[in-house]
This record gives C-alpha cells, sequence and structure tokens, in this order.
C-alpha cells in the first residue's frame, strides 16, 4: 500500500511539473509575442538602410551592420542631452526629497499655528494636475527669461504635494520615543529630524526618490514647451526631435538605434532598482 | 591622511546648520521667551519655508492665475491683452466644434483604455503563481512602463506606419496585400494609440493587481475548499471582492490619466489625421504655443481642470458607498 502511495505521489508531482512546464512556455511564447516589436526595433538598428529599404519586416539581423550604432554613439549631440537628462533629473530629485522631507516633519511631528490651513493647501496640490496650470508657469518662465535653461527643467513640480503628503504620513508612524530620546540628550529639531527620522525613512525616500527621478526623467509636456533649443533638450526630448528631423524614410536604423540608446538608462536603471521599484509601487501607490 | 573624516564632516554641517534650529541657534534667548505652541510654529516655519516658497509660486498661484488668465483675451508675449470676461468660455462651449471634437475624443480615449485596467487584471492572474522564473514575466510585461512616451510612441508609430514603411504594413506587402492605413484613418489612429498606451502601461496595472492579491489571505481559498467551492466560485466570491480596492484606485488614475493623454498622440499622429485625435492637452497646446493665444488655452484648462474634479469626487463618492478605499 505505502508503495503504491508514494507512487501516485510521484506521478502527481511528474504531472504538477509537466503542468508548469507547459505554463512557463506558454506564458514564455505570448511575453515573446507581446515584446516583438522591441525585438523589431533592436534587430532593425543593426541593419543597413539598403536593406531595410527592400524588406522592413525581417527579424534577421542580415546583412549586418553596427553603421547604425557608430554614428548614435559618436554624436556629441545624444551624450550631451543623456547628460542634460542626469542633471536634471538628479537635482531635481535631490531638490524635492529635501524640501518635501523637510515640511513633512513639520506637518508630522511639530505643533504649531495654523498647521491645518496649511496642510489642506497641501492637499489641494494633489488634486490639481500639471496639465492644468502649465500655461502661467509657462509664462512666468518667460517673463524671467528662464526657458531654455536646465533651471526652468528642474524647478517646477520640486515642491510636490504628494511627496509632502506620502513622506507626512511615513513619519508620523516613527514611534516618538526615539525622538524624545534624542532630545534627552539635547538634540535640536534639526538634528532630529536628520539624525533619526531620515535613516528610519530610508524605505520610503529611497521609492519616493527613484519615483521622481523617473517621472522627471519621463516628462515630456513642460521639457517640450520649454526647451526650444538643443542645447538644453533632455534624451527625451532630443530623441523626439531627431525622429523629426531624420523622418522615417531616410534614417530607420539610426533612428531605431538612437530610441534604444535613450531607452538604455532607464532599463540599466531598472535593472540596478529592480527590487524596490517593484515593492516601491505599492508604497507610492498609497495600497501599502 | 589628515584629520578630516567624513563623521567630522558630517558633524561639522550638522553645527552649521543648526544656525536654522531654534533650540540651539543664536537667537534662543529670544525664542526661549516665546510661548511653546509660538515656538514649535517658528520653527515648523522655518522647516516649511523652502517647499512653502515654491510651492506658492509653482501650484497655488498658477491656480488662481489659470483662471485670471482664462477671463483674458492673451496673446503668448504678454501682449495684446484685454479683460474679456467670460467670452472665452462663451466661445468655447457654444460655438468652438474643434473643442469639442477634442473633447469627444478624450472621452472616447478615457473609455478605450479603461480595458487597460481588464488586461491588468488578466496578465495579474496569469502571473501570481509561484513558479520559478515568473519574476522575468512580471519583469517584461512591467518594463515598457518606465519607457519614455517618445521611445515607446517612436516604436509603436513604426510598427503600424501606414505605408510601407511600417512593420505590418511592409509584412503584409510580402503578400500583396495592405496597405492598412492605421495612422491615416481617424478611428483606426485613435485604436492604434489606445492600443500603445495599454502595451505601455498595463504592467503598472499588473503590478497594482499582483500586490493586491497577495494581500488576499491564503486561508480565505483554504476555507472555501473544505466548503467545496470550485475554481470560479472562489475567483467569484474571494479573489475579485479582494480587489475592490486596488481595482478602484486604477479606475481613478486610469480615467485621469487617459484624460491628460498627450504624448502619445504629438509623438505619433500629431493630433490627425485631420484631428481626429486631437485630445483636450493637445488643443491646449496648439491653441497656445501654435496660435499663441494662451488666455484662450487656459479656458480649456479651467474646464478641463472642472470636469476632472467633478470626476474624481464622483468616482471617489462611489466606491466609499461600496465601502473601498476609506
Amino acid at each position: 500500500m505505502a508503495v503504491v502511495g508514494a507512487e501516485q505521489i510521484r506521478i502527481r508531482q511528474l504531472i504538477e511539473l509537466r503542468r508548469g512546464t507547459i505554463y512557463v512556455l506558454a506564458v514564455g511564447i505570448f511575453a515573446l509575442i507581446w515584446m516583438l516589436p522591441v525585438v523589431w526595433t533592436v534587430v532593425t538598428s543593426f541593419r543597413p538602410e539598403a536593406a531595410l529599404q527592400r524588406n522592413l519586416a525581417s527579424l534577421i539581423p542580415y546583412p549586418f551592420t553596427i553603421e547604425n550604432w557608430t554614428f548614435i554613439l559618436k554624436s556629441s549631440q545624444l551624450w550631451k542631452w543623456l547628460g542634460n537628462s542626469v542633471f536634471v533629473s538628479t537635482t531635481h530629485t535631490l531638490a524635492q526629497l529635501t524640501i518635501c522631507s523637510l515640511a513633512a516633519y513639520a506637518f508630522a511631528r511639530l505643533d504649531f499655528y495654523f498647521k491645518r490651513p496649511l496642510y489642506l493647501l497641501v492637499l489641494i496640490g494633489l488634486m490639481v494636475p500639471f496639465e492644468a496650470t502649465f500655461l502661467p508657469v509657462y509664462l512666468l518662465f518667460s517673463n524671467l527669461k528662464l526657458h531654455n535653461t536646465l533651471i526652468a527643467l528642474i524647478l517646477p513640480g520640486i515642491a510636490s504635494s504628494f511627496a509632502v503628503f506620502l513622506l507626512t504620513q511615513f513619519f508620523r508612524g516613527i514611534p516618538m520615543e526615539l525622538e524624545e530620546a534624542a532630545m534627552m540628550d539635547g538634540a535640536g529639531r534639526f538634528r532630529i529630524f536628520l539624525i533619526v527620522i531620515i535613516p528610519l525613512s530610508t524605505p520610503v525616500i529611497t521609492a519616493l526618490a527613484i519615483f521622481t527621478f523617473l517621472g522627471n526623467w519621463n516628462s515630456y509636456l513642460w521639457p517640450i514647451i520649454s526647451a526650444t533649443s538643443s542645447e538644453v533638450y533632455t534624451i527625451v526630448i532630443g530623441l523626439r526631435k531627431l525622429n523629426q528631423a531624420w523622418g522615417d524614410v531616410n534614417f530607420y536604423g539610426r533612428d531605431m538605434a538612437a530610441a534604444i540608446f535613450t531607452a538604455m538608462p532607464i532599463i540599466i536603471f531598472f535593472f540596478v532598482f529592480q527590487r524596490r521599484i517593484i515593492s516601491g509601487i505599492a508604497i507610492n501607490s498609497g495600497i501599502k | 591622511m589628515s584629520g578630516i573624516s567624513l563623521g567630522g564632516l558630517v558633524e561639522g554641517a550638522l553645527n552649521s546648520l543648526e544656525i536654522f534650529d531654534p533650540v540651539v541657534a543664536p537667537y534662543r534667548g529670544f525664542h526661549e521667551k516665546l510661548p511653546p505652541k509660538m515656538q514649535q510654529t517658528f520653527t515648523a516655519f522655518m522647516f516649511i519655508l523652502p517647499f512653502g516658497i515654491l510651492y506658492a509660486i509653482f501650484t497655488i498661484l498658477p491656480i488662481f492665475q489659470t483662471f485670471y488668465i482664462s477671463l483674458h483675451k492673451w496673446e503668448i508675449m504678454g501682449t495684446n491683452i484685454r479683460y474679456i470676461g467670460l467670452r472665452n468660455f462663451e466661445r468655447l462651449i457654444t460655438r468652438d466644434t474643434q473643442f469639442h471634437q477634442a473633447f469627444e475624443q478624450t472621452i472616447l480615449f478615457v473609455a478605450l483604455t479603461i480595458p487597460i485596467i481588464f488586461v491588468g487584471l488578466f496578465f495579474a492572474l496569469m502571473l501570481n503563481r509561484p513558479v520559478r522564473g515568473i519574476g522575468i514575466f512580471r519583469t517584461i510585461f512591467y518594463l515598457p512602463n518606465i519607457m519614455a512616451v517618445t521611445v515607446i510612441g517612436l516604436i509603436w508609430a513604426r510598427v503600424f506606419a501606414s505605408s510601407g514603411r511600417g512593420l505590418i504594413n511592409a509584412f503584409l506587402e510580402n503578400f500583396n496585400a495592405g496597405p492598412i492605413p492605421f495612422l491615416d484613418q481617424g478611428n483606426l489612429a485613435t485604436l492604434v494609440v489606445s492600443f500603445t498606451t495599454l502595451w505601455w502601461t498595463v504592467g503598472f496595472s499588473m503590478l497594482i493587481f499582483l500586490a493586491g492579491l497577495q494581500d488576499i489571505s491564503q486561508a480565505l481559498y483554504d476555507a472555501a475548499k473544505v466548503d467545496g467551492a470550485n475554481r470560479w466560485q472562489q475567483f467569484r466570491h474571494i479573489t475579485i471582492p479582494g480587489l475592490r480596492r486596488p481595482f478602484a484606485f486604477l479606475c481613478i488614475l486610469q480615467v485621469i490619466a487617459s484624460f491628460q493623454i498627450f504624448g502619445q498622440v504629438d509623438v505619433m499622429t500629431g493630433g490627425g489625421p485631420a484631428g481626429n485625435t486631437r485630445t483636450i492637452v493637445y488643443n491646449i497646446f496648439e491653441t497656445s504655443f501654435l496660435y499663441f493665444q494662451v488666455g484662450y488655452g487656459t479656458a480649456m484648462a479651467v474646464i478641463m481642470f472642472a470636469v476632472l474634479l467633478v470626476i474624481s469626487l464622483l468616482q471617489l463618492a462611489l466606491f466609499r458607498d461600496q465601502g473601498v478605499g476609506n
């Protein structure tokens, strides 16, 4: 009897295993189809223009060329735009985290006059999309003659309601005792903020930093109206302008290489922060 | 090494910054004479000040300015400014057929992108299995979501390009079929942009649902199995109610996001063909930066803002009635 039982379990395990394999295979094929345009983009970037003129719909990179890529990688413009993006998004993120965490500390921990009305004012910002108010901001930068500068790409959105809201919620959850202990040791509010609150909030701050960075890096509406000179394009806007300039007839492969060049930093960024991005989505969405 | 260490530097920075901290600051004497709540107010304002200034300039003030400018004829260089009362709104609501078309088009995009949530749910259910290597697939489906709109738009505009310069039409050409005017025909272009949006953003819904699925207690399923519930019944009575919160959240987010569609349209169709994919934000953009009528564009923004506000309040009320989201 016992032998039969073991045999049955073994068979069941085999069936499970086979089911699992079929399942992974099916999902794999679906994922491949889903990503086919990406595969095609990569392949196309390695095909010479003449071959692309003959037949565009091919997944075989033969004849093979790296000419598109050497052109893209040698383009000082693209590297400059990449540099702009890195600088703008990093500065934007650091500035946002700094000023928003400071404000959030006050809302979470201090008892002061006008606290409720001020916090309400912050929450109002959650309901106002940038798309509804970007024209006055545009006019402001026009008056200050700040368009076509990197500052114009950094400033809007630094004072983020969402960041203050998220951080306030999180700071409130930090046990008061820790802070009181530091206060006993003679630490001031600012020191407490830096050595108690901030280190205890690393998970939420990292999540916020990652999504602020991504959001700013990918932003489109603001940079496309503010940055009109190629000196200050971000890589995202630069790709669009190249695409417009090259059209899709003459430099097809080159354009595809530029698209991958644009996507690459974010793909690397994703794989570096993968775990934090996946868990951060729940934090950032207020689901958890 | 010299005597300067990282710890020392940090300590020095802390000490110098504490000039802002009333507890140890030079103006301590003055500060201590104040009543405690006044002291805290003083400190709090110090903490809020940098945020407050920028928030006032870039969020609060523009809200009022938006309303103010919308009551004017206002050209982009700040020239030719004239108060015209509600005339912009009158023209928008009663006569501007282009705006009406853009409004309808936006509603259409909202309707066509709602299915993204259900596809996201499908993906989540598909990938919610403890199989080794499943993470790779989650990554694959999520990755497009963090790409810039220009990358996504460029790839899909190439896939669907109307002439032989697009992947699908080049493929069809081999069989002497097509070309299908994907981006040259209004309804098709709308579908193409919606599909691109699906491909781009479905990973987000998927991950939210996956997180939601993991929050449903396994004990509920075990209990249901004991009671003899089949898979469909388990799905219907445990999974679906368990996902109410993420579902409500995604609905609100999706509607608001689709109401502001701009990038995909600008990159893929430029509002065309014949204004068929022109959305509200695209219309605001065109009016303000192509025709330089900021006053008129701002009036459109006011209307969009009002509609969005009503929608989010409605949705909040609706979901609260069902006991979600509180």
